[in-house]
């Protein structure tokens, strides 16, 4: 039972990760109607952001992590920019395999502007605490809280003003949103701006956790990321969060009951077994006819 | 020699890409998996053809047999694993959730290879695959390698000739008429999951071949041989060459791979920085992606119109001719448009396009 629970510990701080990160992908989704391959290159840019700034800002966690932010916003408002809004209109697997070339270019720039080895952080993680009955380093409770902070955040935007009002009806339908006066172009930027910030802040969290990392850091964890989206249901931010919580505990629960090299293999499994049974996510009672072209 | 060791192995992947086109360029299908048949085509016919593991190699099988024949049950094994992945992944998944599954089972393909060395040895791989045949032929090293040269150009215009009567027969006229409008393929009495189906078998057989040749080209295979990023320079040869016209597929391809080859050569390469290369490659492929989709997403050689029978042969083709009905991509114009802006209003889902 005791590494049964430990496992649970760990598999909520993956979790946490997971969940800002497909919350970014779906938000991206909602909005734009693309499913951003790209998306894991904003994780890296953040990690590797916080990175070089860590040179900088010595053992102050708190400033890398918006610098890691800072990086992953702009890198959203550039991809929006450069590449998905040249793209309007066309269908969305074309969209999709842009948005494929476009990560195979970012994360090449990064193996240029860093090499191809693996780096890692000077910050320190922490000792152990027995928090009830899991086993966390501190670096693990600070992703686990600040991802609750950033999804209640999100909450509250989406929910309570505005620009989350905006955000709903394009994610709705992008042209009524445009003729009932919305400025749906400038809330499309603005929301990937937003998944960018979210997305560099999870990839800086992601770092901090595993320790070591290259520029392949987000592409390895777009899957896990389109998984979590996918239990919960593409295009629906708080659903996601469900998705990437059963996601997490599963391949850690799985990892650490049978070999934990076989993690991931559990999560593409995973996401297979979904595509056939529940492509429409977990929470959601439809038809598979719904994902048909 | 350079030179017939680089078309080889453009040859092997114009095969592949005969095959590719096949599930994308006909049915509409981003396939992410299909590097893993090369892969697994090539694993199994090492395993099939080397000869029992010595301690502490350790691969599965272990067979003893001709290349040939290894070659060929690999490729069974090959259709047989595309069956399962097809079989999960083409009955309701279109797009994206396709792209995605096959790239979630090719993934944990990856993975199982790469851990579970009992399979195919791990990190290490299966080699020792050197011109097997040679003596047998009595043929010096570089006249085996001319002979495999012409034997994968014998293979590629056996491939080529096969397609480009697929491509003309009604199953290919099936295949494109599903891509176009599934509803439409289907309310016409096409059985749409059965033709995707043979055509991404058929796609896998030449994905499995080009495994064996492959297996003998390199002689060892390991998991670095076979990132699933791999298939990306594929596509984008696909893309410049022309989408669903296998003569503009296989030009596409050597013009790619060959121009690649020889960019990369006179790239600046310090030798502190050896992943520069490699890199830069990489970024001009996704380049290429990103650019032939952006601005002309038919490819230098347009797809050709399925020739009706009725029709007088020839009538209507013409290398450069000007085609009235819109490319794949482009927002449509004139008749076909109203049919197609029709048909998403009837379904509700015009924002997928």
């Amino acid at each position: 039972m005791g590494t049964f629970l430990v496992s649970v510990g760990i598999g909520l701080s993956t979790a946490a990760i997971l969940s800002l990160s497909a919350v970014a992908f779906t938000l991206e989704y909602a909005v734009s109607r693309v499913a951003n391959f790209a998306h894991g290159e904003f994780l890296t840019i953040g990690a590797y952001a916080a990175y070089t700034g860590q040179r900088f800002f010595h053992q102050n966690l708190a400033a890398a992590a918006l610098l890691a932010a800072a990086a992953g916003l702009v890198a959203g408002v550039v991809l929006n920019v450069g590449l998905i809004e040249q793209f309007r209109g066309r269908s969305g697997i074309t969209i999709f395999i842009a948005t494929l070339g476009a990560s195979l270019i970012l994360q090449n720039v990064l193996v240029i502007g860093y090499g191809a080895a693996s780096v890692s952080y000077t910050f320190a993680q922490g000792r152990l605490h027995h928090v009830g009955p899991f086993l966390w380093t501190t670096s693990d409770i600070e992703v686990i809280l600040s991802a609750l902070a950033v999804a209640g955040l999100i909450y509250l935007l989406l929910q309570r003003t505005r620009f989350g009002k905006a955000v709903r009806a394009v994610s709705q339908d992008r042209a009524l949103a445009q003729i009932s006066g919305i400025p749906a172009r400038r809330i499309v930027l603005q929301t990937w701006a937003l998944a960018g910030a979210v997305s560099g802040f999870a990839g800086f969290a992601l770092a901090d956790t595993v320790g070591t990392f290259s520029p392949t850091l987000g592409f390895s964890f777009l899957l896990l990321t389109i998984t979590a989206t996918v239990a919960g249901g593409i295009g629906r931010p708080y659903a996601t969060l469900g998705g990437a919580l059963i996601v997490g505990l599963v391949i850690q629960i799985a990892g650490t009951y049978t070999n934990s090299a076989y993690e991931l293999v559990f999560a593409f499994l995973l996401l297979v077994v979904l595509m056939l049974l529940r492509p429409n996510g977990f929470f959601v009672r439809g038809s598979a006819a719904a994902v048909r072209a | 020699m350079y030179w017939v060791s680089v078309i080889t192995e453009a040859g092997i992947f114009a095969i592949l890409a005969l095959g590719l086109d096949m599930v994308w360029g006909w049915s509409g299908d981003f396939d992410l998996a299909f590097y893993g048949y090369l892969a697994l085509g090539s694993y199994m016919t090492f395993v099939l053809a080397i000869g029992k593991p010595t301690p502490p190699v350790e691969y599965i099988i272990g067979w003893h047999l001709p290349v040939p024949v290894a070659i060929v049950l690999a490729d069974v094994a090959v259709v047989a694993l595309a069956a399962v992945i097809g079989a999960i992944a083409l009955r309701n998944l279109r797009d994206i959730y396709f792209a995605v599954t096959t790239l979630g089972a090719v993934s944990a393909l990856y993975l199982i290879v790469q851990t579970y060395t009992p399979l195919f040895d791990g990190f290490n791989g299966v080699y020792g695959l050197i011109n097997p045949g040679q003596t047998a032929l009595r043929l010096t090293y570089n006249g085996y390698r001319v002979v495999l040269l012409f034997v994968v150009l014998g293979l590629l215009f056996l491939a080529y000739l096969l397609v480009q009567r697929l491509s003309r027969s009604p199953f290919g006229r099936m295949l494109r008429a599903v891509r176009e409008d599934e509803r439409a393929a289907a309310a016409y009495g096409r059985a749409v999951f059965a033709a995707k189906y043979r055509a991404y078998l058929f796609g896998a057989a030449l994905a499995g071949l080009t495994g064996g040749l492959f297996a003998i080209f390199i002689s060892a295979f390991n998991p670095s041989a076979w990132t699933p990023q791999e298939l990306l320079i594929i596509y984008a040869a696909i893309l410049v060459g022309g989408r669903g016209n296998p003569r503009g597929v296989i030009v596409g391809v050597f013009v790619v791979y060959i121009g690649f080859i020889e960019l990369t050569r006179f790239l600046p390469s310090p030798a502190s920085r050896p992943e520069f290369g490699p890199a830069m490659r990489q970024i001009l492929i996704g380049l290429l992606i990103v650019l032939m989709l952006r601005f002309r997403p038919e490819g230098i050689f347009r797809e050709r119109p399925g020739v009706d029978r009725g029709q007088r042969p020839g009538a209507r083709a013409g290398l450069f001719r000007s085609r009235p009905d819109a490319a794949p991509g482009r927002p449509p114009a004139g008749p076909a448009a109203a049919a197609a802006a029709a048909a998403a209003a009837r379904t509700g889902d015009g924002s997928a396009q």
